[in-house]
This record gives structure tokens, sequence and C-alpha cells, in this order.
């Protein structure tokens, strides 16, 4: 019994005031404005269990009231890419984010603010459904879906499902079209068939590409990353590789379909009737 | 939607890869023999056919610098190379590359990583590139003598000591618009070099040459080492014509090539009339026994 009195007497002790700058927004096409919240932190936390305590206690440091933070986030262990947001002026998952290394010390600011290339739904809460329409443009599935049995699927060697199974990792944050000079904002659903793509549903392409039975539509993914916004708007920063939070070998598979470009060019060329 | 797509939209593909391969072929050719060409200026001090021209270093490297600029302006149907080999594929890669380069954004504050910096800086050099080309061409090619610094007029004939002199000021003294023009061809010539590189370096990945990381790590050596070797190159050749020429030196071996292709007579016509450079090519035409 005191052996936990001493623990909580310790937490409370060890817990310091970090000053959270909160880009807000009340809803989209709304302004943003800027509000700073002075949240107690324990050790250990994380910048979601901040923002569950500004949740509970929706008040400005300047003690006015205000509404809860907004946040999307669902699996806390950097899996969904739903708490995806920029912190500190840079993209990154939220939950995965820890205090003890963002504002160590008593009085440290941090930065949370919205990711600046999608739709702000609610202050860091932002509409990713574009990231979704381009994996429908690169036709990210394998088509097994039929009126009679197709069988047992295709072999597949440890090495190729190796390769596969870092690329399939990819949880569609957004972090590598964020942090993307090619990749900008579009407000307007017509622009998605022409603006940059990115680097995700790319990767995404040379994953069903390589599966034996998903390469059935490779011709089709290629048609779709062949024309205005595809795998040619690339600027090769290579940005997208070095924000990704699942280190998949973005910069790869962005060559990858470069190379099977080139050879489906030349294919229509010479061979297609 | 499709029938609606404007002449880019439909040929994106083709007109992208196209960008690609104009910036090596013919454009990054071009650029290294231009460059080495332009180095002779040095290089050429080595040159032993050179000797007769000139006892020293300098009068070799002008010698043969104007031998190499000889050669090119008697290469076959060096008007149809010019236009198809130069002047279409430049204007070709400039105005995608504008417009394309329109198309991106700056993070390099935010996201601060080598390619990211790479990234802005092709596209920054492009831009410079451009003004640099405009600007050499203008001033040495179609003769905008009002660009020049105390309005040199280059000549194929006197290329060294009318370039010297173009860069740095009339009679190849320096001259304070001609420290700045210097200056801008240190700078232009510098951006180019790392614009061919660069962009060697990218093709590889637009084409899907080198996929691998482990392949892009590879190739950046060998396009890190082109870039190194042609920036010398380029450093090589203006700084040959900005300290090594000695003007007068210059002149006096050029007239004496000129002399060997066109006579005493074709040099006093010449002379007479400097600017008409057609009559000078119709001279030797006309007298092809004579000298």
């Amino acid at each position: 019994m005191s052996a936990i009195a001493t623990e909580t007497t310790k937490a409370a002790e060890s817990t310091r005031t970090v000053h959270f700058r909160i880009k807000r927004c009340d809803g989209p096409g709304k302004p943003s404005r800027w509000e700073v919240f002075d949240v107690p932190v324990p050790a250990h936390a994380n910048v979601i269990s901040c923002l569950q305590w500004i949740a509970a206690n929706p008040t400005t440091a300047d003690g006015k009231a205000t509404t809860p933070v907004v946040w999307e986030s669902s699996c806390l262990e950097e899996v969904c890419g739903a708490c995806t947001m920029v912190i500190n002026g840079k993209v990154r998952q939220s939950c995965s984010c820890l205090m003890d290394e963002y504002a160590p010390n008593d009085g440290d600011t941090i930065t949370l603010e919205p990711m600046s290339k999608f739709p702000v739904i609610r202050d860091l809460w932002v509409d990713r459904s574009r990231m979704f329409d381009a994996l429908k443009r690169v036709r990210a599935w394998v088509p097994i879906d039929g009126t009679y049995s197709l069988g047992p699927g295709p072999m597949e060697g440890p090495k190729e499902s190796e390769t596969r199974y870092k690329l399939s990792e990819c949880m569609t944050c957004g972090c590598c079209l964020e942090a993307c000079p090619q990749y900008h904002l579009e407000t307007d659903e017509a622009a998605w068939a022409t603006s940059f793509i990115g680097a995700a549903p790319i990767s995404q392409a040379r994953l069903f590409n390589e599966h034996e039975t998903g390469a059935v539509l490779k011709a089709d993914r290629l048609e779709a990353l062949m024309g205005p916004g595809g795998i040619n708007d690339c600027g090769n920063a290579q940005n997208c590789v070095q924000v990704c939070p699942k280190e998949i070998p973005l910069t790869e598979s962005i060559a990858t379909i470069g190379r099977a470009a080139t050879f489906e060019a030349f294919r229509r060329f010479f061979q297609s009737r | 939607m499709a029938e609606q797509q404007g002449f880019m939209e439909r040929h994106h593909f083709l007109l992208r890869r196209l960008h690609s391969l104009s910036g090596i072929v013919p454009i990054g050719v071009f650029l290294i023999v231009h460059l080495t060409t332009n180095a002779s200026v040095i290089w050429g001090a080595a040159n032993g056919r050179a000797a007769p021209y000139a006892a020293d270093a300098a009068g070799r490297g002008v010698a043969t610098f104007q031998h190499e600029v000889n050669f090119i302006n008697n290469l076959p149907l060096l008007l149809l190379i010019e236009i198809f080999g130069l002047w279409l594929p430049i204007a070709f890669h400039v105005i995608l590359g504008i417009v394309y380069a329109m198309t991106g954004s700056k993070n390099t504050q935010t996201y601060a990583y080598t390619g990211n910096k790479r990234y802005l800086l092709q596209r920054l050099s492009g831009y410079v590139g451009v003004l640099f080309i405009f600007y050499h061409v203008a001033s040495l090619r179609w003769g905008w003598t009002f660009l020049v610094p105390n309005g040199t007029e280059w000549s194929h004939y006197f290329a060294a000591s009318t370039l010297a002199a173009a860069l740095k000021g009339e009679a190849g003294m320096w001259t304070t618009p001609g420290v700045i023009v210097a200056i801008f061809y240190f700078i232009g010539v510098s951006l180019l070099v790392y614009h061919f590189a660069n962009g060697l370096w990218t093709a590889a990945i637009t084409w899907g040459i080198t996929v691998s990381e482990a392949a892009q790590k590879r190739w950046g050596y060998v396009c890190t080492a082109v870039g190194v070797v042609l920036m010398g190159t380029a450093w090589t050749a203006l700084g040959g014509f900005l300290f090594a020429v000695d003007y007068d030196q210059a002149r006096a071996v050029e007239e004496q090539i000129f002399i060997e292709h066109h006579g005493e007579e074709g040099l006093q016509k010449f002379m007479d009339n400097p600017v008409d450079e057609q009559a000078a090519a119709t001279i030797h035409e006309a007298e092809p026994g004579d000298g």
C-alpha cells in the first residue's frame, strides 16, 4: 500500500507543464487560429494522452473556456496512420510521439498542426479520402472476385514475400505526401486525377504488380500512373522515404514503376496493335 | 473527359521522358563537348602541334582553341546540327522545364534532407542557367554587344582574344562590368554543370535504370565524378580566358592562323569590314588554295 503511494507521489512530482500550441479550425473552409494549452505532463506520456487531457480540460492557457481539440486516432501503436499530424513542423504519428523526447523539460512548448496537404475537417483531423481515391486509381488490389472458384493462389518465394511484406506495411498515413514538394493540397476533387498522386499509391501499385495474381492488372495500373499526375511528376526530392514511419523503400518503388513504365511505353510503341 | 484533355495531358508521358532524355542527349553531350573545347585554351598548352604558332604555353593554348573553333565551323551541316541538335532541344528542355518546375514547391526549411536540397537546387540552377545561357548566346553569338563589357564583339576568327575581351573588358583589361560578367559566368556555368550531373542521376531513376537504393547510391558516385570532372573543365576554361590569355599575343596567334586559311589579302579584307563575318566565309570559299 505504502509502496503504491510512493509511486504515485513520484509520478506527481515528475509531472511538468508543457505548452501545447495547437492550430485549430472549426470546420471545412473556416479560418484557422492558434490556441495554447498548459498541460501537466507525467513521465512516459505521448501526444495522444496529452490531447486526451485537453479534451477533458478544454481551457486555454490564458484561462478561456474553449471547445475540446478534435483529432483522429485508432490503434495507438503506429499501425493505422490515423493520428498523423504535423508536430513541431514535421509530419509524423502523434501516438508514437513521446513527450519525454519532444518536451523533456518543464515549460517546453510543442506545436501541433493538421497535415497541410489534406482538407481539414476540424482541428487536427483531416480528410484523407484522396488517398483512398488514389488506391482505386492504381487498382491496389488482387482481382479474385468472380462467378467460380479460381483455385489456390500461386506459390511465392520467401524473398519476394519479404519484399512485398515491407511494401504491404503502408498504412496510408500520408507522411510521404505531406513531405513531398510535388504533392499539393487539392480541395477540388476534379484535380485529383491530374495532380501528383504521390509515393504511397505508386508503392502500392508496385506491391500488387509484383503479386502473381495481382499482376493481371499491371497494364491498367501503369496506364493510370503514366498519365498526368503519375510517376513522371515525381521530382526525386526523396523526402518520402525519409519521413516514412514504416521505412518502406518508397524511392525504390518509384524507380521500379518508372522502369515498368519505360518498358510499357516501348511495348505500346513497338508491339501493341 | 479523355477527349477534352489538352496536348500536354495527352502526351504527358512522352513529353516528360523526352524532357529527361533531351537533357542528356543532345544537351548534356553538347555541354561536355563545349566545355572541353573551351578548356583547350589551357590544355592546348600540351598540344605539340600548336608549337609553330607560339613559343609559350598560353600561345599554344590560344592556337589550339582557335583550331577547335575552326574545326566546329567547318563541320558539315553545321546549321542543321545547331538547329536540331541545339536550339530546338534547348528550347524544348527550357520551356517544359519551367512548366514542370512550376508544379513543385519548396519545403527545405522543414525537411532539410540532402535530397530535398538537391531537388531545390536542380530547379534554381535551371532558372539561373536559362538566364545565363540567354546572356551567353545573346552577347557572344547574336552580337548583342550592348550587353558586353565595353561592347566587345566576339569573333569566330579571333576566338580567344575577343572572348577574353568580352568577359573582362576591352582588349582583355579588367573592367568593373567585366568583373560582374566574369562572376556571372562562374556562377552560371557551375550551376549548369550541377544541373547536368544531378539530372544524370535523377534520369536514371526516372527511366528505372537505377532501382535499388544501393544502385542509386552507386550511380550517384558516378554522377558526382562526372560533375567534378566537368566542373574542373568548366573552371579551367573560364580561368583560362580570364587569367591566361594575353590579348595582344592571342590576337597575333589568331591572325597567323587566319592568314594561313585566308591569306594576307583575306585578313586585310576582314579587318576592313570585321563585322561582316559572312564576308570572311566568302573569301574562304573563293580562294581555297590561297595561303
